[in-house]
């Protein structure tokens, strides 16, 4: 097992711009094999510049790696405007301290990645497979597909201990959501496969879906074009299963809603 | 000093001039290909393709219905992200490039003029920007004309001279080259929620398409235009619409052409090529289609052929982009442009799994394997509707190389095998007859060669493409790869392509035709125009016309009345 720690230098937070650092060709797929000096030449985007690892982070590496699955990078320090931490990640595991900035776990196909904090926006965004583990609170468009894709999350699993923004899965065609908390509006939106568990509150759940499963534990503000079909239960728990969503015709209708 | 260029030794295909493959010289100055140069810059071109610029006569680069479909489609855009060299804008997009990708794209095939195939008249403004920030090519603008409240009333009333002189008057206002039409009626139609057949009644003006398109020909050949009606017929992507494209054709038989060349061009014919009566038994009928146009001498096509793979279809045709949506429930769009015509755009992925899909990519090539006269057929995917132009290659080596066509169709659906000809058609095109469909016959069929485009001769455009294979070269990828990126590309005498690299970036001109109507005849039709301004339009008719500004590099040619 090998430990690489990257942590953030103060200086690169302390400028007058908060101009972000995109550490998307830092995950142990990528970084695996390399000694300390090939790591701390890797090239990270800081705003419009490409600059060395080294530069931006106080590295250290503890322990040795048969392959890139023994590799664990830890970052540290303020990671707030740290953007794609383990974007396109294959396998090994993540650990961020701190709070993270967007796509963190974006286009993950593999791994672990585990965030001590908040997640802003487009976390685990078009996810293919792996875990996903946000400790505190999701922003927006957890897990959903870019701006006119029309595919989002199609494997692996994301558990948000705390609430989560809006558009929690748009499009999402498979794998597996849990969020402890609250969803924002418009939770699975467009879903056509995979499943969704909101342990509190969701508002408008599932619109326009066309299949997968959405399972509401708390207080849900539905939508009207969901259809009532039966009482069901889920894990030993009682719902109101519904179908929907009939606004994309009845024949399309094939998505699930459970609430209470 | 004069700006010389000499180059050396290539195998040179100018079919306009009648030279196959010949080991020749050419010899550029200030822009022109002339007869001898004195102290030129050389290009070695020892055992290399030599062609003059590609000239496309229909691809959709320019305009409105573009815009929203790159703006539909932040998806595509991302799939062609190219970030800015020190010669290059940035680009984006696959099937909808941006303005800047577009230029390059085409010049690192070796191409030079492309004609946007679609410009809706009253958003010419748009079309005329987007063509000044598209570097390197020199370009042209269809105006669409059949749809238009004005026409119908004409067609209907039967007064040839003052559509003509509508005609005239729309073509300069927009300051463009023909008239285009697309789906004749039925686009009004589909503002009533209704599509038109051939001899249908376009609901409210009570004519048919079959009226409209025999009362365009007829006006389009009283001034002595370049280019012949531009169509795209009626029907388009119905299962047995061929009928209606061969009735299309014999409409206009009798019409009588201004000038040496077809009097009507069907654009896009592989989707006018079908037969069955339903997607089950969808099935091609190109080979309808190729005899009439063997048959005939009237008519010309080109036969935009399928590129497997997503892409964005957009046209003029509303109710053709509504019936794809309700088959794909992918994104859609469509535009109403008030008195004059409409647009439709989706999404669409061409499957090699999926039969109909297979069949369509099979007609497009049909089409150019079974006309004989490759001067009646022209190279084109409809860019984007059938697959982006950075297709073409693939299209070239399947038309060189029936080993390619053979493996290809082995992975496709096997509908090719019984609904299709191409796996029995054994024809492979020669480098002589690729030039011919995609430089020679689409300049002789736009009128362009009389104004130095698509040829080598003295005094022609020095826009030349030079293709880094050797002319025994039989290999498909070889070939694919040589049409993608030429060894060099020459635009008016400056070097803009070298080693598939564009290096130079000039402005293209914008080449825009003038009917010269009758000025008793054009106020007759103005104080009906003045009516329709007053009562309908949004904008006022001081307001309508493309003002000079748009044109920066502009090259008139001016079309006389004829009778």
């Amino acid at each position: 097992m090998q430990t690489i720690t990257l942590k953030l230098k103060e200086a690169v937070r302390s400028g007058i711009a908060a101009v972000p650092v995109e550490v998307d060709a830092l995950t142990p797929d990528q970084l695996f094999g390399k000694n300390e000096a090939e790591l701390k030449a890797v090239k990270v985007w800081w705003g419009n510049r490409e600059e060395n690892t080294g530069d931006l982070f106080d590295v250290s590496v503890e322990g040795d790696a048969g392959n890139a699955e023994e590799v664990k990078i830890v970052f540290e320090g303020d990671l707030t405007r740290v953007k794609r931490i383990g974007d396109g990640m294959k396998a090994g595991e993540i650990e961020a301290r701190g709070d993270v900035d967007m796509r963190c776990g974006a286009m993950m196909e593999g791994g672990k990645i585990v965030v001590k904090g908040n997640a802003n926006c487009w976390a685990g965004r078009e996810m293919r497979g792996g875990e996903l583990i946000i400790e505190g609170d999701a922003e927006d468009n957890l897990c959903a597909m870019y701006r006119g894709e029309d595919k989002g999350m199609t494997g692996g699993k994301v558990t948000v201990n705390g609430n989560a923004g809006e558009l929690v899965g748009q499009y999402m065609a498979g794998g597996e959501i849990l969020i402890k908390g609250n969803a924002d509006r418009l939770a699975g939106l467009n879903m056509r496969g995979g499943k969704i568990t909101i342990e509190s509150d969701a508002q408008w759940p599932g619109s326009d879906m066309t299949g997968g499963e959405i399972v509401v534990k708390g207080e849900t503000e539905m939508t009207p074009s969901f259809k009532f079909v039966e009482t069901a239960t889920v894990d030993g728990v009682e719902y109101k299963k519904y179908l929907g969503d009939l606004a994309m015709g009845e024949k399309k209708a094939k998505g699930t809603l459970h609430v209470k | 000093m004069a700006d010389e260029l000499l180059i050396r030794n290539g195998v040179v295909y100018d079919p306009i001039n009648g030279v196959k493959g010949e080991k020749k010289d050419i010899c550029i100055r200030d822009g022109k290909v002339v007869d001898s140069v004195t102290n030129p810059k050389v290009i070695d071109a020892e055992g290399r393709v030599v062609m003059p610029g590609g000239v496309d006569i229909h691809a959709h680069i320019a305009g409105g219905k573009v815009n929203a479909g790159r703006i539909m489609r932040p998806e595509d855009e991302r799939k062609g992200v190219e970030p800015k060299t020190k010669v290059c804008r940035a680009q984006s997009g696959y099937s909808v490039p941006n303005t800047f990708a577009t230029g390059y794209r085409y010049a690192r095939m070796g191409y030079t003029f492309v004609m946007e195939a679609a410009m809706p008249p009253l958003a010419a403004r748009h079309t005329h920007e987007e063509m000044i920030d598209i570097p390197i090519l020199d370009n042209a603008a269809l105006p669409l004309i059949d749809n238009n409240w004005m026409t119908m009333e004409y067609v209907k009333s039967g007064d040839m001279d003052l559509l003509a002189a509508y005609m005239a008057w729309i073509i300069k206002a927009t300051k463009g080259f023909g008239v285009k039409i697309v789906n004749p009626g039925g686009t009004e139609a589909w503002a009533w929620g209704k599509n038109c057949d051939l001899n249908d009644s376009v609901p409210y003006f009570d004519v048919t398409p079959a009226e409209i398109i025999k009362g365009l020909a007829v006006a389009n050949e009283k001034f002595d235009m370049p280019h012949s009606i531009h169509v795209h017929t009626n029907m388009l992507g119905h299962p047995g619409n061929f009928e209606v494209t061969k009735d299309t054709y014999d409409l206009v038989k009798g019409v009588k052409a201004s000038k040496d060349r077809q009097v009507i061009h069907t654009t896009h014919t592989q989707f006018h090529s079908y037969g069955g009566t339903n997607w089950g038994n969808f099935e091609s009928k190109a080979d309808a289609i190729a005899d009439y146009i063997n048959q005939n001498d009237h008519a010309t096509i080109d036969i935009g052929s399928v590129i497997l793979g997503d892409t964005t279809t957009m046209t003029a045709d509303g109710p053709m982009e509504y019936s794809l949506y309700q088959i794909t429930g992918r994104k859609w769009t469509n535009h109403d442009v008030e008195l004059e015509t409409g647009s439709g755009i989706t999404p669409f992925l061409y499957s090699g799994k999926v039969s109909v899909h297979t069949i369509q990519w099979a007609i497009g090539q049909e089409l150019a394997l079974l006309v004989k006269d490759p001067w009646k057929v022209a190279l084109t995917t409809d860019h984007p509707n059938a697959g982006p132009f950075i297709g073409y290659p693939i299209i070239i080596s399947h038309l060189m190389s029936k080993k390619r066509r053979d493996e290809s169709a082995e992975d496709m659906h096997k509908a090719i095998f019984d609904r299709a000809a191409l796996p029995s058609i054994d024809r492979e095109y020669d480098l002589n007859e690729i030039a011919i469909i995609t430089r020679g016959m689409t300049a002789k069929a736009l009128g362009l060669h009389e104004h130095g485009k698509g040829h080598l001769g003295v005094g022609a455009d020095a826009d030349v493409a030079i293709y880094d294979m050797s002319p025994e070269e039989r290999d498909a990828g070889k070939i694919q790869k040589a049409f993608l990126n030429t060894k060099y590309t020459i635009k008016a005498g400056e070097i803009v392509v070298k080693d598939g690299e564009v290096v130079a970036t000039p402005p293209g001109r914008t080449i825009f035709v003038t009917p010269e109507c009758d000025d008793k005849l054009t106020d007759e039709m103005m104080v009906t125009l003045k009516d329709k301004f007053a009562k309908y339009y949004s904008v006022t008719l001081n307001n309508y016309p493309v003002q000079d500004a748009y044109l920066p590099n502009p090259y008139e040619i001016k079309a006389p009345w004829r009778s």
